[in-house]
């Protein structure tokens, strides 16, 4: 389980976070939405340990999130993975990133981490891939790629960035619905989504967030009033769906 | 052309400064820090002006110049926002020019200036090829070592650390090798070789192969030959040797480029 609390995140003087108090259950498929600069990468950021908490704090199944960092990882897939298009790596090699760290510094990968890895390829339905350079995959099978590296250390954490950002729609219902599948096996899904539609069906816990936290609560819960306060006026669509 | 020693010496310091430049080339390269190469090679010159000026062991106070220099870059950038690229443009406008001003002021008329940009790889010394020599197998052994570290620090630093593969002390190291190469060749390679041989190399190999190990095997190839053909024309041609050298590897590069348009075909 993750607990926060007191959370407050400023940047340049600027408040980005004010008061978060949130408990992500465990085994949920949480989405956590709310418009453009409502600070959820932030937040997803602050959790993974990638920006230095300023206010507040964070449980990870009980301990400090310093702590439990020390001796876990994450399963993280960003939104936009920066790197070189022509960087010599093959689809294993990326996937193969989601080991490395529990290898020790300087220590050789092993025939056994390959093994792993694979198995993580064909998981996600790219292992036919595993030999391609990773300029050569499609928007969705690097995504795939990336989704294997984030299950492949054998995190229960997995958290993305707006998954479907650099996927077709037909792509999008696949890659959640292996998500579900992930979920279903036990993972803990948390995952910023613009896609209200796609939420419905697959997420079963929301975070409303918009600076402040509107709701946090399952799915079926939330009101479209809550979306509308989250979102303002800018989101009419959401009615049916909620 | 080898009856005199300092040839001999002269023709191993060459390769051996190909070699050790081309192992970290590409890194560098797949980084996008080609213009660490330059920079570093310029702020030394301030480093090397301080040393004429106080009399101290030149290669030694420049090596250590350089490293407190690039730790400075990386403080300076992180405490105030700046992007590292101004940083260092700032730091080697300051460097070249507080080096001009040290060196007017020592009234060292001896030191040319047209041999630090291009360097003269004859007045090597034997001390100087037994740093080459340890600094080879410095790079070698920082390679070979910590081979997964880089591929992954090189790949992407940010989620490097998302997945705890411990990069922190690695890059540390890098960054100081990088710039122990950059001083210890700076002598006899110049500015312009050294930067050329951070970047032409490695982006020669990658229009033959697509895979890290083998873009440094094929880097330190092209090094060496271009650094053994560059010697054997400029000392038959009467040309400077790091000036041949450049021109010859620029010469592979456009030609490698034809490769490139097959391997992508």
């Amino acid at each position: 389980m993750i607990g926060i609390s007191n959370l407050q995140y400023k940047l340049g003087g600027k408040s980005i976070l004010e008061d978060i108090n949130l408990e992500i259950p465990d085994g949920e498929f949480v989405a956590i939405i709310g418009p453009n600069g409502a600070g959820k990468s932030t937040l997803i950021k602050l959790i993974l340990g990638l920006y230095d908490l300023q206010e507040g704090e964070i449980i990870i199944d009980g301990i400090t999130q310093t702590a439990w960092l020390k001796a876990n990882s994450f399963g993280y897939l960003p939104q936009h993975e920066e790197f070189d298009r022509s960087f010599p790596a093959t689809a294993l090699d990326i996937a193969l990133m989601g080991l490395a760290g529990r290898i020790p510094l300087a220590a050789r990968l092993k025939a056994s981490h390959r093994t792993e890895a694979m198995a993580a390829l064909e998981q996600t339905g790219v292992a036919h891939h595993a030999k391609d350079l990773i300029g050569k995959l499609s928007g969705g099978e690097f995504q795939r790629v990336l989704l294997a590296r984030a299950i492949v250390g054998g995190s229960t954490y997995l958290i993305l960035d707006e998954p479907e950002a650099s996927l077709d729609r037909p792509s999008v219902e696949s890659f959640f619905a292996l998500l579900k599948n992930l979920n279903e096996a036990g993972h803990t899904i948390i995952t910023i989504s613009h896609d209200l539609n796609i939420l419905s069906e697959y997420c079963s816990f929301l975070v409303c967030l918009n600076r402040r936290l509107h709701c946090h609560n399952h799915t079926e819960l939330v009101t479209s009033e809550i979306i509308h306060k989250t979102f303002g006026d800018s989101v009419r669509i959401i009615e049916k769906d909620y | 052309m080898f009856k005199y020693h300092f040839m001999l010496n002269a023709l191993f310091g060459s390769l051996l400064s190909g070699l050790s430049l081309a192992i970290f080339a590409p890194y560098v390269t797949l980084r996008r820090i080609s213009y660490m190469g330059e920079a570093l090679s310029h702020i030394a010159f301030a480093g090397i002006a301080i040393a004429i000026l106080f009399g101290l062991n030149l290669t030694f106070s420049t090596l250590i110049f350089v490293i407190l220099i690039s730790l400075a870059i990386g403080a300076i950038s992180r405490r105030h926002k700046l992007q590292e690229a101004n940083t260092i443009s700032i730091f080697l406008s300051v460097s070249m020019a507080l080096g001009i001003i040290l060196i007017s002021v020592s009234k060292n008329y001896s030191f040319d200036l047209a041999s630090y940009l291009f360097g003269n790889v004859l007045l090597i010394t034997g001390s100087e090829l037994y740093s080459l020599i340890i600094l080879n197998i410095l790079n070698l052994t920082f390679v070979l070592v910590f081979y997964k570290e880089l591929f992954y620090l090189t790949y992407n630093a940010e989620m490097a650390k998302v997945f705890r593969i411990r990069t922190g002390l690695v890059n540390q190291i890098f960054l100081i090798l990088l710039a122990a190469n950059i001083v210890i060749n700076l002598k006899s390679a110049g500015i312009i070789l050294v930067t050329a041989q951070l970047i032409l190399p490695a982006v020669i190999a990658f229009n033959f192969v697509h895979t890290l190990h083998r873009a440094i095997i094929v880097s330190a190839i092209v090094a060496f030959l271009s650094a053994f053909i560059g010697f054997y024309l400029s000392f038959n041609l009467n040309l400077p040797t790091g000036a041949t050298i450049v021109l010859f590897e620029a010469l592979i590069y456009f030609l490698s480029l034809s490769f490139r348009g097959k391997n992508n075909a």
